[in-house]
């Protein structure tokens, strides 16, 4: 313990930018993996903490499909109370408008109190009314109903309260939320008569404290393109559901959700709590088995899976590229023994001539690694919250416009988190530093005396070197072509890794071939530092190709992710062009996400339709359903108005138009390809979907290219769909406007002609394109910042990597000292071998960019997401990050230039 | 009179039913009763109930009480919201089944609004549900009241005996000074009873006599009538009396207070305040849960028809506490009568019924809600 505190942790203090570096390559991958993990599991994580909040105790839910229940079934389900309490439920999302401007996202809950006591808690802290009718008066007291107060407190003890809530609503409040907090509990009765009125709201005391809120203060909520005033009657303390979305809570009566959500006759659900000594396991089947056409019994959790399913395509990929940063930090960990050792070659052969034996060599600078790995971990664990902050802000506005309404819950770390950051780390850290510890425990006690560097700088251009690489890109080849392992690209990834390896074990030879075919134009281009530089490589090459291969592994991923991204973007720019064809889209003020609906209301579409300028007006409704256990998009539209604008680009068949004529009037849907792909579904086939009368078959007419969502989408004609899920109101819609007149002028008078009780959004169709591909970028953003981390490590590691070669090569850089070098010069011999590595490391990130990309595009695209991408090259990107890269592979360059100066000082013994 | 205890839900406040709660339909003077369409539901009334009584014996000579009410209270007449779960009216419903041999008292409650068909009257005939609780008119003419919940409940089928007794005068029970402070009341007073009970589980064959009460209006006590004690006995010469008085806030005797006494042989005596005494003969019961105080021996004083009858009860705990429901606690259950009526020594049994022990029901059930 002591050799090992004087021999490497004195060293590690002493070398401390070296050890910094190291620890902080180390960390940053550890922390990249972390941080993905993290992310991807906070928006599972807040779409699964919000489901258990708002579930209170449901143990079983019933949920219908499509258009949700149609409330009349509940007499006929009345044998449920058997099972346990029975709680219809209508809920969705409003925004509150907290500001001027400013509004805030809040989980609204309709539910017939009467019968939810029991399934979820409510604390009501603060409550007017709560006694009888004064409340409604307090509420109106600043109307002038004085006179009628008056009377009414005289009847009894009501009277004091009466008086109070005269006296305004402030005062009111503090005597009767005592009352109901102190006083007898608030029964059930007395909580549905705070929420009789369709106006009536309670809202959980967390958001009225953020927001001045009292009992009797008008809050205003957008549901759909309405915006409603409601009187807030009640506050809720932190229990229950008024925890969800940190209080950004409302709960309504039932009847009053919806009439606000305009969901007259509809359930979303209906909760079921099992009684006491019920095993839902037993009883679930016997429920599931019970249930009428159309409706499903399920555990709550069931929708949490979903949904983690769902985004399990797009978590996979983050955690695939967050692995690159890892891999490409633990080629620190090997450069930074390797300097180690190198540099104390000589004190190794002391120590052995001391009698330190091979096995305690090797402890030691395996000890160094394990050391470097802990700290790696601990550094990266902290640093692993900081990434998963800026990774959950990148990640959630992407997961919540394309999958799920999610409040991205804040990354929580946990001991587990601890165990695998160190599980990561110390292995990975051991094994990176097994070869060059090996090395050292190789030193003879002779080095000590021998002095002098006899680590292996020549390069022999062997067969074997050879052989591997191109075994492995075969591989990688064969592998490209096998399809996935469930909906997983399993050989996609394995073969993109093969690329990779094959790769690395590639650039000894191909680092070889460069410096041969550049000798003559370094001296040419840089003069005699590029020769020296040429020179110094051409001799290190082993020493070399680990970082070559770290930085050039981490470039292909930059280069093959934007060629994917570039395509991406050039295909989803063209099927914009090709599908967006109506002038002005118009949607709910507030906005929809996906599963929670958000819908367009009758006078909003009049005011639209009757302008004016208006030519013609096409309605669309998005619902959700499942489909084999996923959750699918069912979308809704007219088909006559595709036809006429063809506003849908056909994959197959051949005569898409002439399918969807087929389809109108007939139980026919289009799918997007991203659903044909995912369940192997093609045009002429008949999918089974479920509708409120049980599930039915629809024929597949065609496939249609769409780049919206990798949900899957299942398109029906209006009329079918009105006929199979009842007429409900749209989504959304688009409008054509008359010829010669200008959507701008149209879109911005129809925003003035609305009232203020209705809230839109309007895109003309150019605004939209940009907001289309504004959500494209948004959604990439993780992908380059991804990127940016690995990139940054390798270049750590180029600079480690010069380290090594200055300290090995200090006597000759002595010796070009003596020979009449100066410090400039020196200087300058390094920071162009540094640039040369970048450029080398660059030209095959290039290339095996590429073929990564071909993989990306063609195997893992398709097989996660399911959706074809043109390949088109970013070529203005990649010349721009070629010369990015040398830039700042040269600057990672000027520490060990500065070293290599000094070194030519330092007098021989 | 019987259960008013739920109308605690009377003062449910909805904006709505602020201003135009005279839309309710006050009980009035002259109101002509027409059977079976009264036992129908009169959704126009802001207040009506269904409640049966009865004491049961079951053939291994146990003996039953049991109460079964079914209430509905009107909250905003004409909802603005086009939901069917706006609130129109609240239905709520109890039961209850006694056994004094076995020192048993075991109730259930269920409230629930109308909704999409979860609870309701029907209107154009006798039929009045919670859930899957209901009682019915059956094509028969008899009534059939079935409610089960966890081990207890009743399954009972009753014929309806003798003709209604209408309670009051003009079709109208008085029961405050101002003028709609009244109700239609008529009752059932002899029904013979057969069917099931359940208590704990075990379904006891029982037949018995019940009483059902009927009552409906808009407006009942003022604000300083504390509660009631309440009586429906049925006496072995073949007469029921209904008797009631109301107590005020200062513990004094309302004036409204009154019954009928319907002799065997179909003639009904309205009874005054003034026509009658009701006194506590000592004996109470403490509830352990609401710490309130029950008179439960009671001594029935009228003069003018040679009445005088003791009422006991042969079990003290029969307190419901409806804090699930209605929040309101009354003390409901079987009674023992002996006395002497006209010179010869009477007895019976009945259901005795007291309500404002464990706080004021006329602050809760005054005026308009």
């Amino acid at each position: 313990m002591h050799l090992f505190h004087t021999f490497i942790v004195r060293r590690l203090a002493q070398e401390r930018l070296r050890t910094a570096t190291t620890i902080l390559g180390v960390a940053l991958g550890i922390a990249v993996v972390i941080a993905i993990q993290l992310t991807n599991a906070s928006s599972v994580r807040g779409f699964e903490t919000a489901l258990d909040t708002m579930a209170g105790r449901t143990s079983v839910e019933i949920a219908g499909s499509g258009s949700g229940i149609d409330e009349t079934v509940l007499p006929a389900l009345g044998w449920l109370r058997d099972y346990g309490r029975v709680s219809p439920v209508v809920e969705g999302d409003m925004a509150a408008i907290v500001g001027e401007g400013r509004t805030e996202a809040m989980r609204v809950l309709g539910i017939d109190i009467l019968r939810d006591t029991g399934i979820r808690d409510y604390a009501l802290l603060g409550a007017q009314g709560a006694q009888g009718a004064q409340g409604a008066q307090g509420a109106q007291g600043a109307q002038g109903a004085q006179g009628a107060q008056g009377a009414q407190g005289a009847q009894g003890a009501q009277g004091a309260q009466g008086a109070q809530s005269a006296q305004g609503a402030q005062g009111a409040q503090g005597a009767q939320g005592a009352q109901g907090a102190q006083g007898a509990p608030v029964t059930t009765a007395q909580f549905l008569e705070l929420l009789t009125s369709p106006q009536s709201i309670v809202i959980a005391e967390t958001f009225a404290r953020r927001h001045g809120l009292g009992v009797g203060s008008e809050l205003r909520l957008v549901s759909g393109d309405r915006v409603q005033a409601f009187v807030i009657r009640g506050l809720l303390g932190d229990e229950g559901p008024a925890r969800v979305l940190d209080g950004n809570f409302v709960l309504m009566d039932i009847a009053a959700a919806q009439l606000a959500f305009q969901r007259l006759g509809r359930l979303n659900r209906i909760d079921v709590r099992l009684h006491d000594g019920l095993d839902i396991a037993e009883v679930l089947p016997a429920i599931a088995a019970r249930m009428p056409d159309g409706l499903t019994a399920q555990r709550p959790a069931r929708r949490g899976e979903q949904v983690e399913r769902m985004l399990a395509a797009f978590h996979m990929n983050l955690t695939a590229l967050s692995w690159i940063a890892l891999i490409v930090g633990l080629f620190l960990v090997y450069n930074t023994i390797t300097i180690s050792v190198v540099a104390r070659r000589e004190e190794i052969g002391t120590l052995r001539a001391l009698g330190v034996t091979r096995r305690q060599v090797l402890a030691l600078f395996l000890g160094e690694a394990a050391a470097l790995g802990t700290a790696g971990a601990a550094l990266g664990l902290g640093l692993a919250r900081l990434l998963a902050d800026g990774a959950v802000a990148l990640t959630a506005s992407t997961v919540s416009t394309l999958y799920v309404a999610t409040a991205a819950v804040p990354p929580a770390l946990d001991w587990g988190h601890a165990l695998l950051a160190v599980a990561i780390g110390l292995p990975l850290s051991l094994a990176a530093a097994a070869v060059p510890a090996l090395e050292a425990a190789g030193v003879p006690p002779t080095a000590a005396i021998r002095g002098g560097d006899t680590l292996e700088t020549r390069f022999r251009l062997r067969p074997r070197l050879l052989v591997w690489p191109a075994l492995l890109l075969g591989l990688a080849a064969w592998l490209a072509t096998l399809g996935p392992v469930g909906r997983v690209p399993l050989f996609g990834y394995l073969s993109s890794f093969a690329i990779i390896a094959g790769a690395s074990l590639l650039v000894p030879a191909i680092i070889f071939g460069l410096v041969r075919a550049s000798r003559g134009l370094l001296r040419r281009a840089l003069g005699v530092e590029g020769l020296l530089a040429h020179a110094n490589l051409a001799s290190a090459i082993p020493r070399l190709s680990i970082s070559v291969a770290a930085l050039a592994v981490a470039l292909s991923m930059m280069v093959a992710i934007a060629v994917m991204i570039g395509s991406f973007r050039d295909t989803v720019t063209y099927w914009v062009g090709q599908t967006l064809q109506a002038d002005l889209f118009i949607s709910p003020g507030m906005r929809a996400t996906p599963g929670v609906e958000q819908s367009m209301s009758a006078e909003v579409i009049a005011v639209v339709a009757d302008h004016p300028d208006v030519a013609a007006v096409d309605t669309f409704r998005n619902t959700e359903i499942t489909y084999q256990d996923q959750l699918v998009m069912l979308g809704a539209g007219n088909f006559e108005v595709v036809l006429s604008h063809g506003s849908l680009l056909f994959k197959s068949p051949a005569d898409g138009r002439g399918a969807l004529r087929s389809a109108l009037g007939d139980d026919a849907v289009v799918v997007s390809e991203a659903f044909a792909n995912k369940y192997a579904v093609r045009d002429g086939e008949t999918v089974s979907l479920p509708t409120p009368a049980g599930p039915r078959p629809f024929r597949v007419a065609a496939v249609y290219y769409d780049y919206s969502t990798d949900r899957g989408v299942v398109v029906m004609d209006r009329g079918t769909f009105v006929r199979h899920y009842g007429d409900l109101p749209p989504t959304g819609l688009t409008a054509y406007v008359r010829d010669g007149a200008d959507p701008e002028a149209v879109r911005a008078s129809l925003l003035e002609g609305l009232d203020e009780g209705h809230r839109v959004f309007i895109y003309t169709n150019s605004r939209l394109r940009a907001e289309v591909l504004r959500i494209f970028d948004s959604t990439f953003a993780i992908t380059y910042a991804l990127e940016i981390i690995a990139v940054f490590v390798a270049m750590l590691g180029v600079a480690g990597t010069l380290l090594t070669l200055v300290i090995e090569r200090r006597r000759d850089l002595s010796l070009l000292r003596l020979v009449g070098a100066d410090r400039r010069q020196v200087r300058r011999m390094v920071v162009i071998e540094a640039g040369l590595i970048g450029a080398v490391s660059q030209a095959i990130g290039l290339a095996v960019g590429l073929a990564l990309s071909l993989v990306l595009i063609y195997v893992i695209n398709v097989q996660s997401f399911g959706w074809t991408i043109q390949f088109h090259l970013p070529v203005l990107f990649l010349v721009q990050a070629t010369i990015a890269v040398i830039v700042a592979t040269a600057i990672s360059g000027i520490y060990p230039a500065r070293r290599a100066a000094d070194m030519g000082t330092v007098r021989e013994e | 009179m019987a259960f008013v205890a739920a109308i605690a839900c009377l003062t449910m406040a909805t904006a709505a039913a602020q201003g135009p709660a005279t839309e309710w339909r006050q009980a009035q003077a002259g109101y002509t009763f027409e059977f079976p369409r009264d036992h129908a539901a009169h959704p126009e009334f802001k207040i009506e109930w269904w409640y049966y009584t009865g004491n049961l014996d079951a053939a291994d000579g146990r003996r039953f009480g049991y109460q079964v009410t079914f209430f509905r209270v009107g909250i905003d007449p004409a909802p603005a919201n086009p939901s069917r779960w706006a609130v129109r009216d609240l239905y709520m419903t109890h039961v209850a089944v006694s056994d004094p041999a076995g020192r048993r008292y075991r109730y259930a409650e269920r409230l629930n609004r109308g909704g999409p068909g979860i609870a309701g009257a029907a209107t154009d005939r006798y039929h009045v549900w919670n859930d899957d609780w209901t009682a019915s008119l059956a094509p028969d003419g008899r009534h059939v009241v079935r409610l089960l919940e966890d081990g207890l409940g009743v399954d009972l089928t009753l014929d309806e005996g003798r003709p209604p007794t209408i309670n009051g005068r003009g079709g109208i029970s008085q029961k405050g000074a101002a003028a709609g402070n009244a109700s239609h009341y008529y009752s059932l007073t002899r029904m013979p009873t057969r069917g099931t009970i359940t208590l704990d589980g075990e379904v006891i064959a029982v037949t018995g006599q019940s009483w059902m009460d009927r009552e409906f209006g808009t407006s009942f006590l003022e604000p300083d009538q504390q509660g009631w004690d309440w009586f429906a006995l049925q006496l072995a010469d073949g007469s029921d009396l209904m008797i009631y008085q109301l107590r005020r806030g200062d513990g004094s005797r309302d004036p409204h207070s009154s019954g009928t006494l319907t002799r065997a042989d179909g003639r009904v005596v309205t009874l005054r305040a003034a026509d009658f005494t009701l006194t506590p003969t000592g004996p109470v019961f403490r509830s352990p849960t609401s710490g309130a105080t029950y008179p439960i021996g009671w001594r029935i004083a009228i003069p003018a028809e040679q009445i005088v009858l003791t009422v006991t009860t042969p079990l003290d705990a029969q307190e419901l506490n409806t804090a699930e429901s209605t929040g309101v606690t009354y003390w409901e259950g079987l009674v023992d009568v002996t006395g002497e009526a006209r010179g010869r020594p009477a007895m019976g049994r009945g259901y005795l019924e007291m309500t404002g022990y464990a706080g004021s029901m006329g602050r809760v059930l005054s005026g308009e809600g």
